[in-house]
């Protein structure tokens, strides 16, 4: 068995970037028709309406162009995109044990059972296609809380539930990767959260591609009913191969009256995967979504979580980083619509290039003419770490009505030679002065995720860091 | 008799989602134009010709629109300020447009090395007229030159006037602008200027006012080539009634501009409920030693400042109309042409900050 390591205190790139052999698994034919549609369902079991809304989706996606407005997906070619892979493994387990060696090595080296025993409420794990581990602690479960697989959640005592949420906040119509989703989905977790319950302690998801030229496509539906309190931790990883993966899941979060749900990413999935997800989140009366994003991997990204707005004094905060190294063309940001009187919005986020890396903020904020005495903020600073790099920043502001403040600003630039000079005349090298100083650039996003996130993250800086002088 | 064609135009060079609406925006043309009338005053030290003096120069409003006014066949009226020539008086053009019809114009304007040229385009018609005007400019600045230019809309409430300039600046070379939107059913405006010279310099004031059903649609691009350049983009606007907006404003940084600084602030006030105000302030950058900065604040005045006005014993409406007046007045004042600034004080009955000496 490899050494354990913790996820937090030993990171380096062969943490994420080790592969096992997916020959025991069953791969579904590369490409997308109906028929492979078809067989999804199938094997999934799906009821008659899911089987349907994917051959719907699937006509959306054949009638949807490639966007032409971000990073080029050239590379990404669907016919050769394995869409559904089932590892070697039972349907999903409770018991750790019951998961086979491999796999639970797998999460073993990227540290999840341990944090599940630190600091977790429950966790979930999603190996390729399907969700091979799910766990939520009793105390949890005995005030209601339901996390998990959304499969089975769709079968059982909520499924009127899901089938009253699911892909209503993004539909396959919104573009072609979402009609993607709807056609081929598969794994992901449903999350319901009753009515005053408030969680203390974070739930955790996380998201392993293993198999090579494969699709992860799972849906996450979480509803944080009114008065209750969330923390949902994401993370992604995969090995690197040299062919495309990609990941085009669905995130879809309903946040109720006054109640708070907190959605935190860290991905740093391998450099040769495309990232086409989507995220969105409605949040009714004095309800608030935080959403705490930190972008370090993929080849392509294109990641915009957007926040409806929709009851009257609802209110979100977008915090994220972006980390564009050597190969890389991460398009982040957000969208918020105000979509209701008195709602806010707060937008923060930090981007950095080096090495040839393109990373580009895009962001909108709309605010309807019903969202009397509105206000949105969005801040968004970028570092070029060196000449051969790329950093654009594309935020789109919409007001329609007199009653709202709207406020902007952006800033990009290098790090500063001063506060270099100051750092190494205390002692530090430049490599180390430099790592400092980012790490500081990112640290608004950092102080908002639990100690061991927000080192992990630290970490991975740091490793990016590495070699950027001379 | 050919019929109308649709021209898309102010497209941005980095566009986003389409969804938004906001990438660019099309106009009608007719095929059937003719020059609109200008009257000129041109002071002896500037030369005129017919010809065009910068056939490749690229605009703001792109390769459609600036096609439209090659093939209508209307003449370059060209302007030159010869190498050291420093001019102080005005060149005023006064487009004058007719109802109903549609114009078009061009205009190049050279300032060679070491010269110095001012120069005021003022756009009008009756406060009721309707058709379409077109108006294209080419600027060419040369080593250590100093243009400015003045470019006034006021055309009729059925009037759609398309603004379409474009420029470069060589080293040390500096450019000065002010846009000032008066009037005018749809006015698109598109810039673009290449700084191309180290050390060459732009800065751009925009103004307008918007009311009515006035659409105003802009899209300014400003690429940093030349290393140790600088921009700087200040837009004030006041939108009341059913008026909409959209600002495009790019800050191109490219590989190569060591140095280069470029500041943008926009800055909105919205009068009446039924506006649209759409803004998207876009910073590219490619090279490392560089810096650039976006601010923007669209809605309501300042809350303190509200307070204080308030506590002068002014109630809210005239607070509103006031900080709106002022921030078009700001702008008149800034404009190097008294007899313009006069005229333009008397238009909007105001007084204007007198900025020149």
């Amino acid at each position: 068995m490899a050494k354990e390591k913790t996820y937090v205190e030993d990171i380096d790139r062969s943490m994420y970037d080790f592969r096992n052999e997916d020959e025991d698994a069953y791969r579904i034919e590369e490409g997308l028709t109906a028929e492979t549609v078809l067989e999804i369902s199938k094997e999934k079991n799906d009821p008659e309406w899911m089987r349907d809304f994917r051959l719907h989706s699937l006509e959306i996606y054949n009638k949807k162009e490639v966007p032409d407005w971000g990073p080029s997906i050239e590379g990404l070619d669907m016919d050769n995109i394995v869409t559904y892979v089932r590892p070697n493994a039972k349907r999903m387990v409770k018991d750790w044990e019951d998961v086979p060696e491999e796999i639970k090595d797998t999460f073993e080296r990227l540290g999840i059972p341990e944090a599940e025993r630190k600091s977790l409420a429950g966790v979930g794990a999603q190996y390729d296609s399907e969700l091979v581990y799910h766990n939520v602690k009793d105390e949890v479960a005995a005030q209601g809380v339901v996390y998990t697989d959304l499969e089975s959640a769709m079968r059982g005592e909520y499924a009127d539930m899901i089938r009253e949420h699911f892909m209503k906040l993004v539909p396959p119509t919104d573009h072609k990767f979402a009609a993607l989703h709807g056609a081929v989905w598969s794994g992901g977790s449903f999350v319901y959260v009753p009515k005053g319950v408030h969680l203390e302690i974070p739930l955790q998801s996380y998201f392993r591609l293993n198999a090579k030229g494969a699709g992860q496509f799972e849906h996450t539906l979480i509803i944080v009913d009114d008065d209750a309190y969330l923390h949902f931790i994401e993370g992604c990883s995969a090995p690197k191969y040299n062919v495309a993966n990609l990941h085009a899941g669905c995130v879809e979060l309903f946040v109720g009256k006054n109640a708070t749900l907190r959605y935190s990413t860290i991905e740093n999935w391998s450099k040769n995967m495309y990232n086409l997800n989507t995220k969105r989140a409605k949040v009714e009366e004095g309800g608030k979504i935080e959403w705490i994003s930190g972008s370090f991997g993929s080849h392509v990204s294109y990641l915009y979580p957007m926040s409806v707005l929709a009851g009257k004094g609802s209110r979100a905060e977008f915090t994220g980083v972006t980390f564009a190294g050597e190969g890389q063309n991460l398009d982040t940001g957000c969208k918020m619509l105000h979509a209701a009187p008195e709602t806010s919005s707060y937008v923060s986020t930090r981007s950095i290039s080096k090495s040839g890396g393109i990373s580009t903020f895009r962001s909108s904020v709309v605010i309807e003419n019903k969202a009397k005495n509105s206000k949105a903020a969005v801040s968004c600073q970028s570092l070029m770490l060196d000449d051969i790099s790329r950093s654009d920043t594309i935020p789109a502001m919409d007001v329609r009505t007199s009653q709202a403040d709207v406020g902007h600003e952006a800033k990009i630039g290098r790090i500063s030679d001063d506060a270099v000079f100051y750092l190494m005349s205390r002692g530090l090298s430049e490599e180390d002065a430099r790592a400092l100083i980012v790490s500081g650039f990112a640290d608004s996003v950092g102080k908002e995720l639990p100690l061991e996130y927000a080192v992990e993250m630290n970490n991975l800086i740091r490793l990016e860091m590495k070699g950027s002088i001379g | 008799m050919s019929e109308n064609k649709i021209v898309k135009l102010n497209r941005m060079p980095a566009i986003t989602w389409y969804w938004l609406k906001m990438n660019e925006t099309s106009v009608e043309v007719s095929p059937e134009v003719k020059e609109a009338a200008v009257s000129a005053e041109v002071p002896a030290s500037i030369s005129v010709s017919g010809a065009a003096a910068l056939p490749e120069m690229l605009t703001g409003s792109g390769k459609a629109m600036s096609a439209v006014v090659d093939e209508s066949g209307v003449p370059v009226q060209t302007y030159t300020a010869a190498a050291g020539v420093k001019e102080e008086a005005p060149v005023r053009l006064h487009f004058s447009y007719e109802n109903g019809a549609e114009q078009v114009n061009a205009v190049d304007l050279v300032v060679e090395d070491n010269a110095e040229m001012t120069v005021v385009m003022n756009y009008t018609s009756d406060a009721e007229a309707a058709g379409n005007g077109i108006v294209r400019t080419r600027l060419n600045i040369g080593e250590n030159a100093l243009l400015k230019l003045v470019q006034i809309e006021r055309v009729g409430k059925e009037f759609t006037f398309v603004n379409d300039l474009g420029g470069q600046v060589a080293e040390s070379g500096n450019v000065e602008i002010i846009h000032l939107f008066l009037s005018g059913k749809k006015t698109c405006q598109g810039s673009r200027i290449d700084l191309i010279g180290k050390k060459s310099q732009m800065k751009l004031d925009i103004a307008y006012r918007l009311q009515g059903e006035d659409r105003l649609d802009m899209n300014y691009e400003i690429n940093h080539i030349g290393r140790k350049t600088e921009c700087e983009i200040a837009v004030n606007g006041v939108m009341r009634d059913h008026s909409a907006k959209v600002f495009r404003g790019t800050i191109d940084l490219r590989k190569g501009a060591c140095g280069a600084v470029g500041n943008e602030i926009e800055d909105v006030l919205l009068m009446d409920d039924d506006v649209r105000c759409e803004t998207i302030p876009v910073i590219l950058c490619s090279e490392e030693d560089v810096v650039g900065n976006h601010g923007a604040t669209i809605g309501r005045l300042d809350e303190d400042l509200m307070f204080y006005m308030e506590s002068r014993g002014m109630n809210k409406e005239e607070i509103y109309e006031m900080m709106a007046g002022a921030r078009i007045m700001a702008l008149v004042g800034k404009i190097p042409d008294a007899q313009t600034r006069e005229e333009l004080v008397a238009y909007l009955g105001g007084n204007a900050e007198d900025d020149e000496e």
